[in-house]
């Protein structure tokens, strides 16, 4: 159905606007980033720098350890997306399939831990980790972030499995295979895009974890995660925005990449496991 | 899914084997903790640089990792680190601070050490603060007395006087707040002080106007002596400059001091790690450094160098080398030149900081008016208290400005919420 | 060879315990025990927890204590004002930037991407640009808002109350929204179309159209959505802390940022765990509430 043309005119209009406002904090970032710190003390502020000054990246990743801080957020998340996935898919599976005493219980309970503040939690686990000695180790803030995650993974899981007919784990048990084989041969590779979704929501809310981090990682510099190294860039005595953005950018780049690489996932994914 | 899972197990066991993942370093090196809000900072950052240098050329096998947190969370980082049961070794604190930490004995005593490596703290400048129930917990590492910064050709300009005391003082500032441009925005103002450092700087720049105006938060009793005319007065002045946006809001330290070293700002008040910073800015040849147009100068002990208490007593020897490295008779005298302050040893030679600071003089003069005064930025009676008692009193004199409150009534809310405080 | 009929489940085949028994034993370890720990602490005097030292002695001074609180009550308030402000805008900017997307034009799946790219900007990026943004001093906004007229002189973002709570609302909302407009394409997509032509046969105006079929047909897909944005204001702590701390004057101290600055900033772990666990209460009666379909959904 074709739009008249002032009515197109008007939605690419509309469009180009509304993507120019919402996305200019990020253009702004780019900016910021560019220019030189002692132009950004001044007013009328320029929308782009005179001089941009490209080389403030690699300055930065010289200066700052930022490739050790991606990697230790990487290494968290990819720990805790481990560790809360082989969970889930498990639990999600059990969920969908079997029916099992208790098991709407957990679900509620499961509900009720996504509500959990971190910020409660994070006060039993310093005891916690204190007691064991994990403060300043990545393992802390692996199982902290799990405590995010989990409660996510598994309902999605259990909504995406459900939508998997039972027909096919039947017609697999049928041709030989143990529940098992059905579960990792058939119905995972089928369930491919949604548990991929999954686990990249699952990397994300570790990835942007800050109060775990700054709780229990701030003695151990070699562990700082970029959250983390960020906001100490932040409150330092010269706030100096340009270096900070230019030290931001390079940390959001991976998460954005990623991003771009599976948005057209993120909303089958996301919407599988929410609604029937 | 199988490879998938495979290989993200595989990652897994990787990861383990990696640096970060596991409490101690599995490098050979020993690696000591160090953390302080100076790092990065221009002079003294550079003087802990060259302790750092020193210490690990003398101590092979031995790292010195050097975290830096910024002053507005200092207290509450440090105490979140020492409860989490992984303190720094080499504890670096303001003066102010350390007192809730000795009482709950996570700083190390220090006699044995001070006595086993001989050395002679007498007239260590601002030591005795250092005595935590009869034992020395830290090192002193600097006393000092504020100084008054202008810039020459601003003042020129306004056919201003360098200020000599309070009246002056605001009335300069005023004239010296203007817009430039004419947008309506200030671009230039009378005086600069940071309002985002946490609630101790807070209360250090507000001192600057409340010692002058006679104030003193407790008496050498430690009784709370908040609600009196001379607070009141004090508060006042604090409400006027920073209501009348005679200084820049919502600013560090680092950012208003770099305001000032670029000409932004007219007036500065400050501790001697101010030249340093001047030194880099596009205003330093207009900028001259005079006395303290307010009585007494805001000054007296300022940060202290101890060990914790719950490290391994190898651990602690190293510290305590640390602490004798900075401590020493070269270092010290370094400090006058590097971070161009008063170093607190009596034996630091501090001919050569008068050449490169020319106004060192001054430096030692202030630190002495402050100290005659009994001015200190540690509240007799409220030390341990003090992260709390500073927090509501910020909170309160933000409330005074926010809500534009009679301050003769904020003092009284003051007073009130200080002695239950006291009383915990 | 284990014999199992998945169309009919049997009720307690020990299959399905066995492949639910990591997950809850996880969940045991890592969230029911520290919460218990947690409400343990609650009514204990204690400052900083140690759990290897003797517990102390059970009390409720904690509850009276908060419950007396002004700062309590504030915090209360804050969080409500909070999650009612970012929502609704979430909601109208969500759903609004969806039904724009949702139309077939060139460029289409560049402004899908661009519209939903908050999303993947970690929260302390985002505190990072709008800090800046709204910088007292020589930030984008005041020079805005004094070019335009808005004010007559620059606003102190950070020292004002009510000017520090429009910025953590407008920082939560530029983060908040994307995931509102996710869900809703997604919804929208699963309209079938026969919906919309009949409805246009019938004459109905793009307006009727969307009054009566889109807004109906996402009520379930936005009413989870929605509760789960809200639960998210409620708990954020890196946005809020990050940008003004709670302050100035507690006018953006939430529940959650209370509750960590008593802990971690006060250090009394025991009050902060109460604060904490009334915080958790909150928000299972408020999602309970909000929720009146059964929770499958969510």
């Amino acid at each position: 159905m074709r739009l008249s043309l002032p009515a197109r005119l008007l939605l690419y209009a509309s469009v180009a606007a509304t993507c120019a406002i919402l996305v200019f904090p990020i253009y702004w970032l780019f900016v910021t980033a560019l220019s030189q710190p002692d132009q950004l003390r001044q007013l009328p502020p320029k929308f782009w720098p005179d001089a941009p000054r490209w080389e403030v990246f690699g300055r930065i990743l010289a200066e700052r350890p930022i490739l050790l801080w991606l990697s230790n957020s990487a290494l968290a998340a990819l720990g805790a997306v481990g560790l809360s996935m082989s969970v889930s898919v498990l639990a999600g599976y059990s969920l969908s399939r079997f029916r099992v005493r208790g098991g709407q219980s957990l679900g509620l309970f499961i509900l009720a831990a996504k509500m959990l503040p971190a910020t409660l939690l994070v006060i039993p686990l310093f005891g916690i980790f204190r007691m064991t000695g994990m403060i300043g180790s990545l393992w802390s803030v692996v199982l902290a972030h799990a405590t995010l995650i989990v409660p996510f993974t598994t309902w999605m899981l259990k909504g995406y499995f459900d939508t998997i007919p039972r027909e096919l784990d039947q017609a697999a048990m049928v041709d030989g295979c143990s529940p098992f084989g059905a579960l990792f041969r058939v119905i995972l590779p089928v369930a491919a895009p949604g548990l991929a979704a999954t686990a990249l929501y699952g990397f994300v809310l570790s990835w942007s974890d800050y109060a775990y981090a700054r709780t229990f990682l701030t003695n151990a510099q070699g562990s700082w995660t970029a959250n983390l190294g960020i906001t100490t860039m932040k409150g330092e005595y010269i706030s100096n925005w340009a270096d900070i953005s230019a030290a931001s950018i390079l940390v959001a780049l991976p998460i954005l990449a990623i991003y771009l690489f599976l948005e057209r996932y993120l909303v089958g994914g996301l919407t599988a496991g929410s609604d029937k | 899914m199988k490879p998938f899972l495979k290989t993200v197990a595989a990652a897994a066991v990787a990861a383990t084997l990696m640096p970060g993942w596991t409490p101690s370093a599995a490098a050979q090196q020993t690696v000591m903790k160090f953390v302080s809000w100076q790092k990065d900072e221009r002079g003294v950052g550079d003087w802990w640089a060259a302790v750092i240098k020193e210490f690990e050329a003398r101590n092979p096998g031995v790292r010195v990792e050097w975290t830096k947190v910024e002053r507005g969370a200092y207290a509450d980082t440090m105490t979140t680190l020492f409860a989490g049961g992984k303190p720094p070794e080499i504890v670096h604190l303001a003066s102010f601070e350390f007192q809730k930490f000795a009482d709950e004995g996570w700083l190390e005593d220090l006699a044995p050490y001070i006595r086993g490596s001989g050395l002679d703290l007498k007239g260590w400048a601002g030591q005795d603060a250092c005595n935590w129930k009869g034992k020395p917990v830290c090192i002193m590492m600097l006393y000092f007395g504020n100084i008054f910064a202008y810039n020459e050709e601003l003042l020129k300009k306004e056919g201003i006087a360098p200020p000599t005391n309070w009246a002056e003082y605001i009335a300069a500032a005023r004239k010296l707040t203007k817009d430039l441009n004419g947008d309506g925005i200030p671009d230039q103002f009378g005086t600069g002080h940071e309002t985002k450092g946490g609630a101790g700087v807070y209360l250090t720049e507000m001192m600057n106007y409340t010692l002058d105006a006679g104030g003193r938060w407790t008496d050498a009793a430690g009784k709370v002596t908040i609600d009196t005319p001379q607070m009141i007065a004090g508060l006042a002045r604090w409400k006027d400059i920073v209501r009348s946006n005679l200084t820049p809001r919502d600013l560090s330290a680092g950012e208003t001091r770099q305001m000032f070293a670029d000409g932004r700002i007219a007036m500065k008040l400050d501790g001697p790690w101010l030249y340093p910073i001047i030194q880099r800015g596009k205003a330093k040849d207009q900028i001259r450094i005079a006395k303290v147009p307010l009585d007494p100068p805001v000054g007296g002990s300022s940060n202290i160098l101890g060990i914790a208490s719950e490290i391994p007593a190898d651990r602690k020897k190293l510290a305590w080398d640390f602490i004798a490295i900075a401590t020493s008779d070269r270092f010290q005298t370094d400090y006058a030149t590097m971070a161009a302050s008063t170093p607190p040893s009596p034996r630091a030679k501090t001919d050569g900081a008068r050449a490169a600071t020319p106004h060192f003089d001054l430096l030692v003069e202030m630190a002495q008016a402050a100290s005659r005064a009994g001015v200190d930025r540690i509240p007799r009676g409220l030390e341990i208290q003090y992260n709390e008692f500073a927090k509501m009193v910020m909170e309160e004199t933000q409330r005074m400005i926010i809500q534009d409150l009679d301050p003769a009534v904020v003092v009284r809310t003051i007073q009130a919420k200080a002695v239950a405080i006291q009383r915990q | 060879m284990i014999r199992l009929d998945l169309a009919r489940p049997s009720r307690h085949h020990w299959l399905g315990y066995a492949l639910l028994a990591p997950a809850v034993l996880l969940i045991a370890a890592i969230i029911v025990y520290p919460l218990f720990v947690s409400i343990d602490l609650s009514f204990q005097n204690v400052g900083i927890a140690r759990l290897d030292r003797p517990r102390r002695p059970f009390t409720i001074a904690n509850y009276d204590r908060l419950f007396a609180s002004p700062d309590f009550w504030n915090a209360c308030w804050v969080t409500l004002k909070l999650t009612i402000v970012v929502s609704a805008a979430c909601f109208l900017l969500g759903l609004g930037t969806a039904l724009l997307v949702d139309n077939r034009f060139r460029g289409r799946p560049l402004a899908r991407l661009l519209v939903a790219m908050p999303w993947a900007v970690p929260e302390v990026i985002a505190v990072v640009i709008f800090a800046w943004i709204f910088d007292s001093s020589f930030g984008l906004m005041n020079w805005i808002f004094i070019s335009l007229g808005l004010a007559d002189r620059t606003i102190n973002w950070f020292s004002d109350p009510s000017a520090a709570f429009a910025v953590v609302a407008t920082t939560m909302v530029w983060k908040g929204y994307p995931f509102v407009s996710i869900m809703s394409l997604a919804g929208l997509q699963s309209i079938p179309d026969d919906y919309y032509a009949a409805a246009r046969v019938d004459g109905a105006s793009a307006v009727q159209r969307l009054i009566h079929i889109t807004i109906p047909s996402l009520m379930p897909v936005l009413g989870v959505t929605m509760v789960l944005v809200m639960l998210w204001i409620f708990r954020d702590f890196s946005i809020i802390y990050v940008l003004t701390g709670g302050g100035p004057l507690k006018a953006t101290q939430t529940l959650a940022i209370m509750t960590y600055e008593q802990a971690f900033g006060f250090h009394r772990m025991g009050y902060g765990a109460a604060v904490g666990v009334v915080t958790l209460a909150i928000c299972v009666v408020a999602a309970k509430l909000l929720m009146r379909r059964a929770p499958d959904h969510l």
